[in-house]
């Protein structure tokens, strides 16, 4: 069954098997439409995925769910019966889990005082029992084989650990169905794998799962069924198993949508080296070492993707590229220039576009306007500047063109940058390093948090710097996207690079196991 | 000029909003006090119109208020919470003074000049000291610039009571700085300074600097996300540092032209906390050059108009502290545009 059509009420009404039931929910904020139509039927015991590209609806349906929003129009029908949602504890009382994007923990109060938060055991009715708390946590702990310390503070854990205490959060409600906000947002690719598997416990103990993601890679992993949302309808409802990425994807963006990159068979010739690092060492303040002898060459027409777990220095790495952190030991040459102790202002003179990994940190200005922040590096060589004074005109108009040549939505150049969504202030930051037509693209997870259609146009403009003869470091913790775009693969763990591979020799499981610091065979 | 226009109304609404607001909320006060709230109102308000005196005290007011309020804007732009004007409005003012006194023989045309870049030269050290603690040690700017204005003040007194006094003269006053340098008035106000010219035109000066080159796109960049503009190649550091430089020679700017257009010596206490003043008006002129100009004239108005309301009526002076108090309140809780227009 490819398509599951909405059946009607009252034959849903009977049917044991459907735990929720959505038909015909709209809802407005103001003049702005959230829904328009979303009709769901999720199974008893089944993972359900709802896909969509950011914008399309699904953060406001499942804050219906949670009685955080009221629908305007449409029925809620939960285990046979209308219900209508009036606020969270109306839905915890339901059996409805939320699990937010957004951590709700105390990091200083253990694990076990996180979980029963507001709702501790008590002793003669004022005193916490501390004791049955901890015992009631091992327990549920136990149950799900979740392998955290009840007695740690929250702060000592990993970000994929504080998840699993907010999914035993919900679960400690007795949440029949739980709902998981774009769990994966804040992991790493390890950690993903890790909450498939719990996922994967917590259907085999019958429990409920709505799963919310935009990443494809994730919902054939996870899920039994996918739903997709585009621009608040439910376009399609299908089993995984038959269908393919690019269905999904297609029915996301509405239209055909390119997800391979570069073909790592076709051969393709690069010219000289335009940045080389030869054993470059940083060191912080404390001593500690954050890069250790790291050594390579980006040449012109390549793309060289360096994969890593978050953390591993490759922040450290860009920094030092960039000239924004100093390095102990080792040349940082731009061509045939030593360029270890310039600045950023020189290196860009020498052709460097940086896009930063974190666009609300070093990308943008989020109070500055459109305008001046993509002015930003490009007054002089865009010709903004008449008689010393910044002219107004010309500001705009180039602001205007690269609103518009980068697809730049609901940005004037006098809005302020902080008024767009994150795909949009992505593509603003990419609209003014790519304006100088840098010779060389360095790139930090250029699409993170970015929905398929604008991950798309920024992989395409990647591909398209490369094909003019740019070099390209591409710096990402997505492994598909560096498998997608690079010629060849650098893995780094804990601030040293394991291994540059051609992308022929390169397999998800030889990256993922030098990921996790496997010895460097054969190198 | 016609977008230009409206951005300018669009700009000043909600203050407007705010001030008459205040007004009216401070005039049911003034009713409950006397019996002619009209009258102390009207005093309030218009008597620095009343006489070409008047009016020339009540520019003098204006002109130490719009120049530090200039540099608060400056240094807040940077991202720096600069508070520290009324030091560095002191140390200009003394330092133009000691000039003034030690360079008497010099002819006019060279000591004009030079008293008063060294009342602005004595502002920008003490901006850039507590710009450079920030950047390179990330020493707390707040408590700096507090610290400084105690320190200059006492400097200043200790220079005052004991160097340069007038011997002939009662309280902590200076010696008069010789009258070939002193600022001619304004033409047809016969007795205020045309230090308020300078001001005036500062005002727009600052505007086409902060908003118009990239030197301000730059500073603005480094106050609005430090980061970022490292990340762009600005040199963020040395941005902010000079925007305290030129915070801090603003505020010594006003101390300079004070001495030269207004007291002619240094007093110590010539300045009813123009710097917190100054700084009051940066802020309810959401940090705008030519808005502190606005804000800086009504002050200055209520400030003067609060004296004469209290010679005319019972209504005391201090009304004024009140009436401010409720500005700043209304206008940091300023009312949403959606529910003045319902």
């Amino acid at each position: 069954m490819p398509t599951s059509k909405r059946a009607p009420e009252s034959v849903l009404m009977s049917d044991p098997d459907i735990i929720l039931s959505l038909a015909g929910i709209a809802k407005s904020f103001g003049e702005k439409a959230a829904l328009g139509h979303v009709d769901l039927d999720v199974r008893r015991g089944e993972v359900h995925v709802i896909c969509g590209e950011n914008g399309a609806g699904k953060s406001t349906l499942m804050n219906i769910l949670a009685g955080i929003h009221q629908p305007n129009a449409g029925s809620i029908v939960l285990n046979g019966k209308t219900v209508t949602i009036a606020d969270p504890i109306a839905a915890s009382r339901l059996g409805i889990g939320m699990v937010h994007q957004h951590f709700t923990l105390v990091p200083s109060m253990t694990v076990a005082e996180n979980l029963f938060l507001g709702r501790q055991p008590r002793r003669l009715g004022i005193f916490s029992d501390r004791r049955q708390m901890a015992d009631r946590a091992r327990e549920l702990i136990a149950r799900y084989n979740f392998h955290l310390d009840p007695e740690a503070p929250v702060r000592t854990l990993s970000v994929g650990q504080r998840q699993r205490v907010e999914i035993l959060k919900a679960l400690a409600f007795d949440a029949d169905l739980l709902i998981l906000d774009e769990p994966t947002a804040v992991l790493t690719p390890p950690e993903v794998d890790e909450l498939i598997g719990v996922v994967d416990g917590l259907r085999a103990r019958g429990r409920t799962i709505l799963f919310i993601t935009h990443k494809l890679r994730e919902v054939k992993a996870v899920s039994d069924r996918v739903t997709v949302i585009r621009r608040g309808r439910s376009i399609s409802t299908r089993n995984t198993a038959d269908v393919t990425e690019a269905d999904i994807g297609r029915d996301m963006v509405g239209r055909e949508v390119f997800l391979v990159g570069r073909k790592g068979s076709a051969q393709r010739s690069f010219g000289a080296p335009v940045l080389t690092l030869d054993n470059v060492s940083m060191t912080n303040h404390s001593g500690r070492r954050l890069l250790e002898r790291i050594s390579l060459e980006v040449r012109a027409g390549e793309v060289l993707g360096i994969a890593g777990v978050d953390g591993n220095g490759q922040t450290e790495l860009a920094e030092a590229i960039a000239g924004l952190m100093p390095v102990q030991a080792g040349k940082i040459r731009f061509g045939d220039r030593d360029l270890t102790d310039a600045d950023l202002r020189e290196r860009q003179q020498a052709g460097l576009g940086f896009v930063p990994e974190d666009r609300l940190d070093r990308g943008l200005s989020v109070t500055m306007s459109v305008a001046e922040n993509v002015a930003a590096t490009n007054y002089k060589r865009a010709g903004l500047l008449s008689g010393g004074l910044i002219d107004r005109h010309k500001l705009d108009s180039f602001a205007g063109d690269k609103i518009r040549e980068f697809d730049v939505r609901g940005a004037q150049p006098s809005t302020q940058a902080g008024w767009l969504s994150g795909g949009n202030m992505q593509k603003l930051v990419i609209a003014r390093e790519l304006e100088r037509d840098p010779s060389l693209l360095l790139i930090c997870q250029p699409t993170r948090g970015l929905d398929i259609g604008a991950s798309e146009f920024v992989h395409a403009r990647i591909l398209q710097a490369a094909d003019r003869g740019r070099a390209v470091l591409l710096i990402s913790s997505e492994l598909s996207e560096i498998f997608a775009l690079s010629d060849r693969i650098g893995v780094m763990y804990s601030g040293r690079m394991m291994r540059i591979l051609d992308r022929a020799e390169a397999d998800e499981e030889t990256v993922g196991y030098l990921m996790n610091g496997g010895s460097k065979e054969a190198a | 000029m016609a977008p230009a226009l409206s951005n300018f109304l669009r700009v000043i609404r909600a203050p407007l909003a705010a001030i008459l607001l205040t007004l009216a909320l401070g005039f049911l006060l003034v009713a409950s006090i006397t019996d002619e709230p009209v009258r102390a109102y009207r005093d309030l308000l218009l008597a620095n119109f009343d006489s070409l005196g008047n009016f020339a005290l009540f520019l003098n007011r204006a002109t130490p208020l719009t120049l530090i309020a200039l540099g608060v804007v400056f240094s807040f732009r940077a991202g720096v919470f600069n508070v520290g004007g009324e030091g560095q409005l002191y140390a200009g003012a003394v330092t133009t003074t000691v000039v003034a006194i030690a360079g008497a023989s010099l002819p006019a045309l060279v000591l004009m000049p030079l008293a008063i870049i060294a009342g602005f030269l004595a502002g920008a050290v003490v901006g850039w000291i507590p710009g450079v603690l920030k950047v390179r040690l990330a020493v707390d700017e707040v408590v700096t610039t507090l610290m400084l204005n105690i320190i200059i003040l006492l400097i200043t007194s200790w220079l005052a009571n004991q160097v340069i006094r007038d011997t002939t003269a009662y309280g902590a006053v200076s010696w008069m700085v010789p009258n070939s340098i002193w600022l001619p008035p304004l033409p047809f106000v016969p007795r205020a300074t045309s230090g308020f010219l300078v001001a005036a035109v500062l005002a727009v000066v600052s505007w086409i600097v902060l908003f118009r080159t990239q030197w301000g796109a730059e500073v603005r960049a480094a106050g609005t996300n430090l980061r970022f503009a490292e990340a762009t190649g600005v040199p963020a550091a040395r941005r902010v540092i000079s925007a305290m430089v030129i915070a801090g020679g603003l505020a010594g700017l006003a101390g300079a032209l004070y001495v030269l257009g207004v007291g002619h010596r240094f007093e110590q206490n010539f300045s009813p906390s123009y710097g917190l003043v100054g700084l009051t008006c940066a802020l309810l002129a959401r940090v705008h050059p030519i808005g502190s100009l606005a804000t800086a004239l009504f002050y200055a108005a209520m400030l003067n108009g609060a004296a004469y309301m209290q010679i005319s009526t019972d209504v005391p002076r201090s009304l004024v502290n009140l009436l401010t108090g409720l500005l700043v309140l209304l206008m940091t809780a300023r009312l949403r545009r959606a529910a003045q227009a319902a």
